[in-house]
């Protein structure tokens, strides 16, 4: 797997310092789930944290602070995370804690486009899900009121940025109008985390907005 | 700002002592570990817009983090202050995510802990090997000061640019400008790293 597109660096930055919502934390860690590159920065910003917290000026803790942790000491350790169950037929290429949340049903969004949201276990301003599309479907010229991330697990699509294959991370913004297809060969299935909503472009676009719901 | 006191011989002093709560459950080095860098996190929290009290919790438990994970901690691959920087902001996000309510939330150490568990089998597509924290050491210090203080503020304290311009006294284009060029600086140094492997 060759990884051509990655998230910008600010991204992986705000990932690091732990400042991103849960549905976007996903769509960045289902790329670097593959993505050495993108995992040495974010260990990069992890370090710079590590010199911030060591440079920090300390706050005084209150007097009984330390006397109360080690009394905790002996306290026996949380359980671990409630271990759901992995959906058994999520993606495989997902981390295995995408595949612990739960999934929808596939959904019809359109003709040869199906969608299945992962419902995420608390509210946020991001939705996420999968989206499937057949071989060669053009999907409606569109533009985004807000950010979405989009990761491929398999199969291609293309689009004015370049071509976006398993592993590929795309961002669309404000400013992105584009017309994605998708490549011949097999379904491309990527997940996409999504804020605001899709604008769609044209006549066929507009005539089909009320009925496309993602 | 100074990479001598976190990278420098202080720094094993602090990696030792995690070495040893994980060996003996020697509550010395804990209490030496938790004067230290509890008012570190407390600090850090609340430049993080964390309250008093939040802020006194995420330090209490991110050091209590500490004390169980110590026999998971590897100094080879990351120095004390950045592992227990990456606890205290899980301990965060975590405490963030329980007050919106998420029962079911897979804790964010269980998310970390799967990169570590899934760079063996990346190895097979010849992917480069993480950096060892002394190469990002080594990446990190090639970065002027003033480029890691918009970076600690944007990304760890989430302050606008804006702010950061007037807290700084400097035009909004400079903020934008230092923050893109210590990224893409950082980015290249690791590339060039990963090429010599
Ligand atoms: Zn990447
Ligand atoms: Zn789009």
């Amino acid at each position: 797997m060759t990884i051509e597109h990655h998230p910008d660096e600010s991204m992986l930055a705000a990932y690091a310092a732990g400042v991103i919502d849960l549905g976007q934390r996903i769509a960045l860690a289902t790329h670097l789930h593959v993505c050495a590159r993108c995992r040495d920065f974010v260990r990069a910003m992890e370090r710079a944290g590590g010199v911030f917290l060591e440079d920090a000026e300390p706050r005084p803790m209150s007097a009984d602070a330390l006397g109360r942790t080690l009394a905790r000491l002996d306290e026996p350790p949380p359980p671990p995370s409630p271990a759901a169950a992995e959906a058994p037929d999520a993606p495989i290429e997902l981390p295995a804690f995408v595949r612990r949340y739960a999934f929808g049903p596939w959904r019809f969004v359109a003709p040869r486009v199906r969608m299945r949201p992962i419902r995420l276990p608390e509210p946020g301003p991001t939705r996420v899900f999968l989206l499937k599309s057949a071989p060669n479907t053009a999907l409606l010229e569109h533009a985004h009121t807000a950010l979405e991330m989009t990761c491929v697990l398999s199969g291609a699509f293309r689009h004015d940025g370049g071509r976006y294959g398993p592993g590929d991370f795309d961002l669309g913004d404000d400013t992105v109008r584009h017309r994605p297809t998708v490549e011949d060969g097999e379904d491309c299935v990527s997940l996409v985390a999504m804020q605001g909503d899709l604008r769609w472009k044209g006549v066929w676009g507009r005539l089909a907005q009320p009925f496309i719901r993602l | 700002m100074s990479f001598d006191k976190a990278g420098g011989a202080s720094r094993d002093v602090w990696s030792q002592r995690i070495e040893r709560i994980a060996r003996d459950q020697d509550r010395t080095a804990f209490a030496e570990i938790f004067n230290h860098f509890a008012p570190r996190v407390k600090a850090f929290m609340r430049r993080n817009g964390a309250s008093e009290s939040q802020a006194e919790d995420i330090a209490q438990e991110a050091m209590l983090a500490v004390w169980r994970k110590a026999s998971l901690y590897n100094p080879s691959a990351s120095g004390a202050a950045t592992w227990i920087f990456t606890i205290a902001r899980n301990q965060r996000i975590d405490a963030i995510r329980r007050e919106q309510r998420g029962g079911g939330a897979v804790r964010v150490d269980d998310v970390e802990a799967e990169y570590e568990v899934d760079d063996a089998p990346l190895a097979d597509l010849r992917m480069a090997t993480a950096q060892s924290e002394a190469r990002l050491r080594e990446a990190l210090t090639v970065l002027p000061g003033e480029q890691l203080k918009v970076i600690e503020m944007s990304f760890f304290q989430e302050k606008a640019h804006s702010e950061i311009a007037e807290t700084l006294r400097i035009p909004l284009g400079t903020v934008k400008s230092r923050v893109r060029l210590a990224m893409k600086r950082l980015r290249a140094i690791l590339e060039s790293e990963h090429d010599d492997d």
